[in-house]
């Protein structure tokens, strides 16, 4: 197995993951526009597992494949394990289908949001052990990568040969400027150990880590405890199914309070939207405006306190999701759903900043492929962070709450435009390296841009502006006409995104040939001729 | 910090001061009630839900317009949402009706007319069905 392959076999699944997430999306669109594909229970179980598909299956498997080729490249020593990164591979893979197949095969439909105690209340326990398990499994496979990253960083081989481990501490996590100035003050204090303090202890200075390799290591803080708190979550539903399912005992599920489990559920969950998206995105963008451009990242050290600050506020600002949970103290709605929520508006705003003006000041610059995606994707943070700040509002939440502003212009315009666009950027700039070949056809590439771009931005204004006629999200209007409009225009740009999407496979398929794709997966030694 | 980087935050600073004191002031105009000065409402409504339905006063709902009043809504199975929404569809207000909590709202309506209330949150399959057109009659 070598770095390249195993880069390679994550993202061919991630993008097969992507096809899935895409047509569940295409069929629940036909739903909205009033064709009754499916009954409400299947529908709601497709609702279910979208999200698991598209965020676990698509969005973390494409990450953690690169996350995989770069951080040892960056770091010049090898991964801890390529053979654990190969079953963590294939444990996310059975993780991400059972949830799948918990929907398909026994209609659990309690929304990715699990909100207590539905899952218990409406859905029979078998179905509850089949959706939990698989979430325990993909929890997991997350707390594996993670080790795998610490333990590939915080080794001594390498260039890291004779660091101690607490001068990779500091280094990996951007923390030498902070470690200096508390040694520089507990000596003008007359501390005597503040000189091993300054050095961590190995008689030079920390050296620092790419920033790309700090906001990994930043994010990861955050993956670790979103995984932690999903897999409590887990838990506690076989804890209450189990007994059902196995001994017919049922258990008062109002033992758990559901503000104090609403609470819990979205500081971790809030990890993953604003915690790993942010500072991953961030690094990615950091990574990539200097390889683009072939110019050294603008405010290199600001952006770094960015990453540090994003990995604060993230732990701050989950209230946002319960402003209209009016029994959640008003401090709390205000302090931490409001006031601390905007402080991604500063971390985003400056690390936006940083990376457009080192575009700006390396011009005439080429405006390639990989180019392209990162500054739509940048374009669609915007869009969706701006929206998402109107949400998080404690005055404006009463009326936007569970409307289609929340899928719409939020979810959908972060997800597919903002994420789809930084992680098409990664692959764009990563095939090459990874192959020795670009994708052949320019045009196929560039229909894959502009109709993703269009038919995302286009979906996600069609999706948010049926908010203004008072359209829910999570609600099917059978007997309604009047969002027709919006759902249907939703669904037009719905087929450009799979159009766009195809043009991309067509492309990789044309590239490399179908074999050889397939051949990724078939063990080496049964390759040779 | 290089200086058009400074110029950048302070233009983020001024966006975040005015739009964060705008929503929260009273021209949003349910904040008057909400936030700064909650008046003493005219009359309570106490709302059950359980099983996918609700269970509304006996005698129905009938407002005037300018009059505070509070809605108190309880769930008895799971978490469900509350949601006034004029004729047009558009919403006048929601909030989530938490199992175990004494869920409520203050609200002054402005206009009359025939109100509908629907679960704003996802309660399991058949909660499409949660809607009760004309729920609320709101009159001069």
């Amino acid at each position: 197995m070598t770095y390249e392959r195993l880069t390679l076999r994550y993202a061919i699944i991630s993008t097969l993951f992507l096809g899935l997430a895409g047509i569940e999306g295409l069929l629940m669109r036909v739903q909205l526009v009033n064709i009754p594909l499916f009954d409400f229970e299947h529908y709601y179980a497709m609702l279910t597992v979208h999200p698991f598909v598209g965020i676990y299956g698509w969005a973390y498997l494409g990450v953690i494949g690169a996350f995989y080729y770069l951080v040892p490249k960056l770091l010049n020593k090898p991964l801890y394990s390529l053979k654990l990164a190969d079953v963590n591979l294939w444990t996310f893979v059975a993780g991400v289908l059972i949830v799948w197949s918990s929907g398909l095969l026994t209609k659990f439909g309690s929304l990715y949001t699990l909100y207590w105690p539905l899952p218990v209340e409406r859905f029979p326990p078998n179905s509850v052990v089949f959706f939990s398990s698989g979430l325990l499994l993909i929890e997991l496979s997350v707390l594996l990568f993670i080790f795998n990253i610490f333990a590939t960083v915080f080794s001594r081989k390498g260039e890291s040969s004779g660091k101690t481990f607490k001068s990779l501490l500091l280094s990996a996590f951007g923390l030498e400027g902070l470690s200096q100035r508390f040694s520089m003050a507990l000596s003008k204090l007359g501390v005597k150990s503040s000189k091993r303090m300054l050095n961590g202890g190995s008689g030079s200075n920390p050296q620092p880590m790419p920033v790309f390799v700090v906001a990994v290591m930043r994010g990861s803080v955050d993956a670790v405890l979103n995984a932690l708190v999903l897999a409590g979550a887990g838990g506690l539903l076989l804890a209450f199914s189990l007994p059902a399912l196995l001994a017919g005992v049922m258990l008062n599920p109002l033992i758990v309070d559901p503000l104090v489990y609403k609470n819990v559920f979205w500081w971790g969950l809030d990890m993953i939207a604003d915690g790993d998206v942010l500072i991953w995105v961030a690094g990615a963008l950091y990574l990539l405006a200097p390889l683009l451009t072939n110019r050294k990242l603008y405010a290199e050290d600001v952006v770094r306190k960015v990453i540090l600050a994003d990995l604060l506020i993230s732990m701050g600002v989950w209230s946002h999701h319960l402003m209209s949970d009016l029994p959640q103290p008003s401090f709390m709605r205000l302090i931490s759903g409001q006031f601390i929520t905007w402080g991604e508006f500063f971390t985003m705003g400056l690390t936006f900043f940083a990376v457009l003006m080192t575009v700006w000041l390396a011009r005439p610059v080429k405006l390639t492929m990989p180019l392209k995606f990162m500054l739509g994707g940048i374009f669609g943070f915007m869009l969706g962070g701006g929206s998402g700040l109107l949400q998080a509002n404690y005055a404006l939440n009463l009326v936007m709450h569970n409307t289609q502003w929340v899928p719409g212009f939020h979810i959908h315009q972060m997800v597919l435009v903002g994420l789809g666009g930084v992680i098409f950027a990664v692959i764009y700039a990563l095939l090459p390296m990874l192959t020795g070949t670009e994708l052949k056809s320019q045009k196929l590439s560039n229909l894959h841009f502009w109709l993703w771009m269009i038919g995302g931005v286009g979906m996600a204004f069609s999706m948010g502006l049926a908010w203004t006629p008072g359209m829910l999200r999570r609600t099917l209007y059978p007997d309604t006409t009047i969002y027709l409009p919006y759902m249907s225009s939703a669904m037009f740009f719905g087929i450009l995104l799979a159009i766009g999407f195809l043009a991309f496979i067509i492309n990789l398929v044309h590239t490399y040939g179908l074999r050889t794709l397939v051949g990724l997966f078939i063990p080496q030694r049964k390759t040779k001729p | 910090m290089e200086k058009a980087e400074k110029r950048w935050l302070v233009i983020l600073v001024a966006v975040a001061v005015v739009f964060n004191a705008t929503t929260l002031s009273p021209l949003v105009p349910w904040q008057n009630w909400l936030f700064w000065s909650p008046p003493t409402p005219v009359e309570e409504f106490h709302i059950r839900m359980k099983n996918y339905t609700f269970q509304l006063p006996p005698d129905g709902i009938t407002v005037q317009v300018g009059e505070p009043v509070r809605f108190i809504v309880t769930s008895e199975d799971v978490t469900y949402g509350f949601g006034v929404f004029r004729e047009d569809g558009s919403i006048v207000f929601q909030m989530q009706v938490l199992p175990g909590y004494r869920n409520s709202i203050l609200w002054v309506f402005d206009e009359p007319g025939d109100y509908t209330i629907r679960s704003t949150e996802y309660s399991g399959p058949y909660h499409p069905h949660m809607v009760l057109p004309n729920a609320i009659r709101v009159v001069e």
